[in-house]
């Protein structure tokens, strides 16, 4: 019986040395990267992709440092970094994070206070948006991004020629200025026998279900905002697919690439099919941001290459876009830092970056000298550049909350069910409501 | 007196101090997560104690509710389906009559589809089903027997009818194994004794076979409907991962996993798992105690 109790009280210490010395190695790691005392590693940084490789290499050798990139994979990244963020243990020097957790992460304490280094200095280079966003609620700056992800339309010339007479984009963008315009521009096109786009995605992924009023999606007392353009967005989605003007063809699916290239089947050949009858139709354009170019069409669209052209929608928006950051714990806080400095602000460096990779960069003065009389062959000639820019300038960050992303899933189901014609609008409207409710009880859903 | 026992305890405290540390202390701690409504950021001592309110909203949640019964349902389903086509492969492989060649070969093909990633599983019938350009709807056209395509995974029924028959698909070959060892437990001399005494092939079923096979039924059942509680990566990843189409493909998993990483709730997503913990348990206690009354029943069967 003694020994049992004797076991027990060991059994029990036991547990307790366990549990302490989990919180013991949350401490050490806090104040100190084991790696990087004992390796000759001197940063880690997470990522989701190898795009940050390339500076990694160049900062490596100007420093002679050694950097360790540790690539998580994107649907695993958060669920993988968030614990080593929150506890302390095994996190990096540097992270990065996506636009659609970002607004939640500059809230936390995870990134260090940029603006210890100076950055605010800076800000007169970026476009206000993109450096907004990684500014926390209280003004603390926390993170910063290397490149602009505004979208636009992006057509062929050939067919824009032969059905609007014209293939200039200040023309196309007044044509799609509105919802309207969008979907007069629909119905000519498919007169004509083409489509619009190949995806309903290029009108509902992208923020045109704003129309020609972006607001945020929820306001600084957690009320939803429920705009006219919004409602209004149910009836063009089903004009959208009740006139065909698509070819639903699903984004990112092996049609949609096609559909860059060739005219694709339209419809797996159903419908009462009517004269044009072989079932195959040309796409005129899709939504895309500024990486669509270099990423999407560059490498998939080669048949097609010099016959486009990009223009702007209804609203400026952005897609995507990588933040990065100092990691709040961080021991080698200063030359994590010179790295993001080099990444966002290095003149010569992200002049060797841009001519590499074609994306559009967030620093200003290496992009006006790179834009100027910048002719893109791809584009028949066009300068992106000075588009993307531009939109870059009209996008208005205080339009993004955090919820954005998921707001904009639910809503696209809502008018999904009711294009299906499984739901009313009332119903839909009211689903939508009820899956805002659950998801974030914090938000008013409550339309009066 | 029983002094040497008490060193038993020594060979056990590995496992001991593995198990309270790694799944007691995991249990209790997100027992105390429910209590709270901590977003799974900036740290559990920010969240505020909010006792039982995240029980209260849980059992008036109808999203709640119909995670449980869309889970049922595709399990279900997934359950007949897969039962069914196993057991009749497995009667025809252990047909006396028959005599069928080629068993280890057919053993494998059948288990085939269930060592295949279940991410590619669902890209690959997510394109197979897609509405326009997927291939199902195309040789359907082309056989003529519809004459628009049906928008599988935007049908409820469809959906769950997916999710059901490719679950079916990937886990008959399993149980088809399990069943074909059972079988094959049971004496030959019983189906030929009951041949001789005239019994045709529907009563050597099901007075031999079923009730000889009846453990290992329960097995399947049992592994089957904890695994069915559980379901969670092939609807998430068959369409938009919070249960589209309206909803049907929204598993109790899929809503615990929705509520804790999509949308920061992480006091109420530790409430569902306590929700559907006590509901498995409700499962098991109902599966064991049918175990127990049949064992009973044949006690009394044996003392008349």
């Amino acid at each position: 019986m003694k020994n049992s109790w004797k076991l027990a009280t060991l059994l029990c210490g036991a547990v307790l040395l366990t549990a302490c010395g989990s919180d013991d190695n949350g401490d050490t790691a806090e104040t100190g990267d084991t790696d990087s005392d004992s390796g000759e590693v001197d940063l880690v940084i997470n990522s989701f992709t190898e795009e940050l490789q390339y500076p990694i290499d160049v900062f490596e050798e100007r420093h002679g440092v050694n950097i360790d990139l540790q690539i998580i994979p994107g649907e695993n990244y958060v669920d993988t970094l968030r614990p080593a963020l929150e506890s302390g243990s095994g996190a990096p020097d540097i992270f990065t994070a996506e636009i659609i957790y970002l607004l939640d992460w500059v809230e936390q304490d995870y990134w260090a206070d940029l603006g210890e280094f100076g950055v605010e200095d800076w800000s007169t280079d970026y476009p206000e948006y993109a450096w907004e966003l990684g500014r926390d609620q209280e003004g603390t700056m926390k993170a910063l991004t290397w490149q602009v992800t505004p979208g636009g339309i992006f057509y062929r010339r050939s067919i824009a020629k032969e059905v609007f007479g014209t293939d200039d984009p200040d023309a196309m963008a007044e044509q799609f200025s509105t919802m309207e315009g969008l979907m007069e521009a629909g119905e000519q096109l498919k007169q004509a026998g083409y489509r619009l786009f190949p995806d309903e995605e290029s009108v509902s992924g992208s923020p045109f279900t704003m129309g020609s009023n972006p607001q945020p999606w929820v306001d600084e007392d957690e009320n939803l905002t429920m705009t006219d353009e919004r409602m209004s967005y149910f009836d063009y989605a089903k004009e959208l697919r009740d006139n065909e003007y698509t070819a639903l063809a699903p984004v990112w699916s092996p049609a949609w690439y096609a559909s860059f290239n060739e005219p694709i089947t339209y419809n797996a050949g159903w419908d009462e099919m009517e004269e044009d009858s072989d079932g195959m139709t040309e796409v005129f354009g899709v939504s895309l941001p500024s990486w669509g170019l270099p990423h999407v069409l560059k490498i998939d669209a080669t048949e097609t290459a010099g016959d486009w052209a990009v223009t702007s929608g209804p609203s400026s928006y952005f897609g995507g876009g990588t933040w990065i950051g100092v990691y709040e714990g961080s021991e080698n806080k200063d030359l994590a830092f010179e790295f993001i400095q080099m990444l966002v602000n290095d003149e010569e460096f992200l002049t060797e970056w841009v001519e590499e990779t074609g994306d559009v960069l967030s620093y200003t003065p290496v992009m006006d000298k790179i834009s100027e009389g910048y002719e893109d062959e791809y584009l028949g000639g066009q300068n992106h550049y000075d588009y993307f820019l531009a939109e870059a300038e009209n996008i208005d960050a205080s339009n993004v909350t955090r919820y954005d992303q998921r707001l904009d899933q639910m809503f696209g189901s809502a008018v999904g069910a009711y294009v299906e014609g499984d739901l009313s609008k009332e119903e839909a409207l009211d689903s939508f409501y009820a899956e805002v409710q659950n998801a974030y009880p914090q938000i008013n859903v409550n339309q009066d | 007196m029983t002094k040497n026992n008490n060193r038993a305890y020594f060979f056990i405290a590995p496992f001991v101090i593995v198990f309270l540390s790694f799944n007691i202390y995991p249990i209790l701690l997100t027992f105390y997560y429910s209590l709270t409504n901590y977003t799974g950021m900036g740290g559990i001592d920010n969240a505020d104690f909010i006792g039982l309110d995240n029980y209260r909203r849980l059992t008036q949640d109808d999203f709640f509710f119909q995670a449980f019964f869309n889970t049922l349902k595709i399990w279900g389903a997934n359950f007949a389906i897969q039962i069914a086509i196993a057991m009749g492969l497995a009667l025809l492989f252990s047909d006396l009559r028959l005599k069928l060649r080629g068993l280890n070969t057919f053993r494998a093909l059948f288990f085939l589809p269930n060592i295949i990633t279940i991410a590619s599983v669902a890209l690959l019938f997510s394109i197979l089903l897609d509405w326009n350009y997927g291939s199902l709807n195309q040789m359907l056209l082309n056989l003529g027997l519809i004459s628009r395509p049906i928008n599988w995974l935007n049908n409820p029924v469809y959906a769950q009818g997916w999710v059901a028959l490719i679950g079916a698909w990937m886990w008959f070959g399993n149980t088809f194994i399990i069943l074909m060892a059972g079988i094959s437990g049971i004496p030959k001399d019983f189906y030929e004794a009951a041949f001789i005494d005239g019994a045709n092939w529907w009563d050597s079923f099901t007075k031999i076979t079923l009730p000889q096979l009846k453990p290992i039924l329960l097995y399947v059942f049992i592994t089957s409907i904890i695994g069915g509680l559980q379901m969670f990566d092939l609807p998430l990843l068959l369409t938009d991962g919070r249960g589209a189409p309206r909803g049907a493909l929204n598993t109790m998993v899929i809503y615990l996993y929705n509520q804790g990483f999509s949308y920061a709730n992480f006091g109420y997503s530790a409430t569902i798992a306590y929700g559907l913990f006590i509901i498995t348990i409700i499962f098991s206690v109902i599966t064991f105690k049918t175990i127990y009354r049949s064992q009973v029943k044949v006690k009394n069967g044996g003392k008349k």
